[in-house]
């Protein structure tokens, strides 16, 4: 399973204000300083079943299958993932998870997580879109949540902290923030329609409010295991998700508007422990 | 809003970078070969949406393209910002969505019932992985989403304020008929920037006119349970 070892080794260069949520921590133990911290947050203690769950969150079961295939050699050039470089130097997965989307020299241009991995699994192994390995995005048969939580688990704990030093990431994370504001589609809704206050609710579901950092942490921790749909989820199904509740058109996967607007919500997240893998309704 | 000509000239500037820079390849996997750096966020954004293939080519329910759909109009627009719009803007607003009402000679309370079934549906107008089809199943109104009508109807939200009881303490006189009509088909006019959408505006017709008279029979009868708490 996951190697305790390896996360021992000296995190603690993540200094600052955020200082203790630079090591990594049990998903559960980030949940529960939450809640402690947030007794009144009805987002964040919206669900006791979940939060009863979450030691046993199901999503733990894909790590496994994961770190399986992140070391298998595959693919058409018959090599593991080892080679990928997420922004921390090629397989150094630790902390990568919460310092994206980032700019990328190899593309030239800033790439979200899952555009990330895509990219590795076609110019290192050698897939291309169609074969089911990329081309199968959802559902916990699938090789891309497989590894996705795989990767991002070794992030759990630590501070969102997407680097904005390049000015494409500076420009992305800015055009990001425009398009959570803004009002379009069928039904004039933007992000902010839905999550610009805490505590209301779209049905029985309890909406988090981008800009409370603690509600939202928990918002971007994706993958999750989402109970409803009983498959674990990307950030890419997320906003997928809100973007065809909202009456705008149809989106992508691997589309620069899911980047731009990750590149916002996880820099709204800044500083906040990532809840890795999490557990939602 | 979103300047084509600074768009254009952007490209023309950084072609002979992104060239040498070897760069500019089609399939997607490399970056474009337009400075993005040397947009405003607004012009990003629109850029992303609407040059970067990052949404499905369909045909939308209302009609038009996908595109149709996501170029903003001036109201949209106007309400584009975080928070409440400032007395400005909520002026402008107000103006805006009162020009382009058009009152129906007379209105009439329809089927409570029937609006009962279409405040409570979310059908309708979503696109992409999965479509609406409104030939198969007519669309709702999706107020349930937002608002508590009926206390005993569970899983109801709380975006919008609370209409139990909302006849029952208005009334149905002709000027409550003609609030609750120009509420629904555009609340811009007394909610400036509301979060509630327009349902028969000048920009689309989602509900028709005889679907609202059943929704407001459904929040205006005497007989309807929203009024029965
Ligand atoms: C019409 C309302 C609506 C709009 C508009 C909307 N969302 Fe959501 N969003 C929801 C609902 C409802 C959920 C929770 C789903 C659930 O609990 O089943 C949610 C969940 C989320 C979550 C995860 C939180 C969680 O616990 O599941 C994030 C992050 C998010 N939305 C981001 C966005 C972004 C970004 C946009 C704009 C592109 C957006 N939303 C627009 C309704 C909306
Ligand atoms: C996305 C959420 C949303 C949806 C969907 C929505 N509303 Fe609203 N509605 C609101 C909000 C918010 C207000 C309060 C106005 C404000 O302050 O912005 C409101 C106000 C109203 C009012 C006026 C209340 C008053 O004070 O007199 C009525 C009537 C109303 N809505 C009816 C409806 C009906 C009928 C539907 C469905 C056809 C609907 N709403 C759909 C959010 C919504």
């Amino acid at each position: 399973m996951f190697k305790k070892a390896l996360l021992a080794l000296p995190v603690a260069m993540a200094v600052g204000a955020a200082a203790q949520a630079g090591e990594w921590q049990d998903p559960n133990d980030v949940l529960q300083n939450l809640l402690q911290n947030n007794p009144d947050s009805a987002y964040l203690h919206q669900s006791e079943m979940n939060i009863m769950m979450m030691p046993d969150n199901p999503a733990l079961w894909l790590i496994d299958e994961g770190e399986e295939l992140f070391y298998a050699e595959r693919g058409p050039n018959n090599v593991s993932l080892e080679g990928c470089d997420f922004g921390k130097g090629p397989g150094e997965l630790e902390g990568a998870y919460v310092e994206l989307p980032r700019y990328f020299e190899d593309t030239g241009k800033v790439m979200d997580f899952e555009m990330r991995l895509v990219h590795c699994m076609k110019e290192l192994q050698g897939f291309t879109s169609d074969d089911p390995a990329v081309a199968r995005r959802h559902g916990n048969g699938s090789d891309i949540m497989q590894l996705t939580t795989y990767i991002a688990h070794q992030s759990s704990g630590m501070a969102w902290n997407p680097p904005l030093d390049h000015p494409e990431e500076q420009a992305m994370r800015d055009a990001g923030e425009v398009l959570f504001f803004r009002r379009g589609g069928a039904m004039d809704f933007n992000c902010a329609s839905c999550h610009g206050d805490s505590g209301k609710q779209i049905r029985a579901s309890v909406l988090p409010e981008m800009r409370n950092g603690q509600e939202w942490t928990k918002a971007v921790s994706w993958p999750a295991h989402r109970a409803g749909h009983d498959n674990v989820r990307s950030q890419n199904h997320r906003i997928r998700g809100c973007v065809w509740q909202m009456r705008h058109a149809g989106i992508k996967a691997d589309t620069p508007v899911n980047t731009a607007l990750i590149s916002f919500w996880n820099d709204a997240a800044r500083g906040e422990p990532a809840v890795l893998p999490d557990l939602k309704r | 809003m979103f300047k084509k000509n600074a768009v254009a000239a952007g490209m023309a500037a950084f072609a002979s970078v992104a060239l040498t820079a070897g760069c500019a390849v089609a399939d997607g996997s490399k970056g474009s070969d337009v400075d993005i750096t040397a947009m405003s966020a607004e012009e990003l954004a629109e850029h992303l949406i609407f040059e970067t293939d990052s949404f499905r080519d369909q045909e939308m329910q209302e009609g038009g393209t996908w595109r149709d759909r996501m170029t903003q109009d001036e109201l949209q627009k106007a309400c584009s910002m975080e928070g409440d719009p400032d007395g400005e803007t909520a002026g402008r607003v107000v103006a805006m969505a009162r020009a382009s009402y058009e009152a129906p000679e007379s209105i009439e309370l329809g089927d409570w019932r029937k609006g009962a079934e279409l405040a409570d549906s979310g059908y309708g107008y979503r696109q992409g992985h999965r479509t609406d089809d409104h030939s198969q199943r007519e669309a709702g109104g999706n107020c349930y989403n937002c608002h508590v009508f009926d206390p005993r109807v569970s899983d109801q939200g709380t975006i919008g304020p609370s209409l139990q009881n909302y006849g029952a303490n208005r009334g149905t006189s002709e000027a409550v008929l003609r609030y609750v009509h120009e509420v629904i088909s555009n609340p811009h006019q007394y909610f400036p920037c509301t979060q509630m959408p327009r349902f028969n505006s000048d920009r689309h017709q989602l509900l028709s006119d005889e679907q609202i008279s059943h929704i407001m029979a459904y929040l205006l009868d005497p007989e309807s349970p929203v009024n029965n708490q």
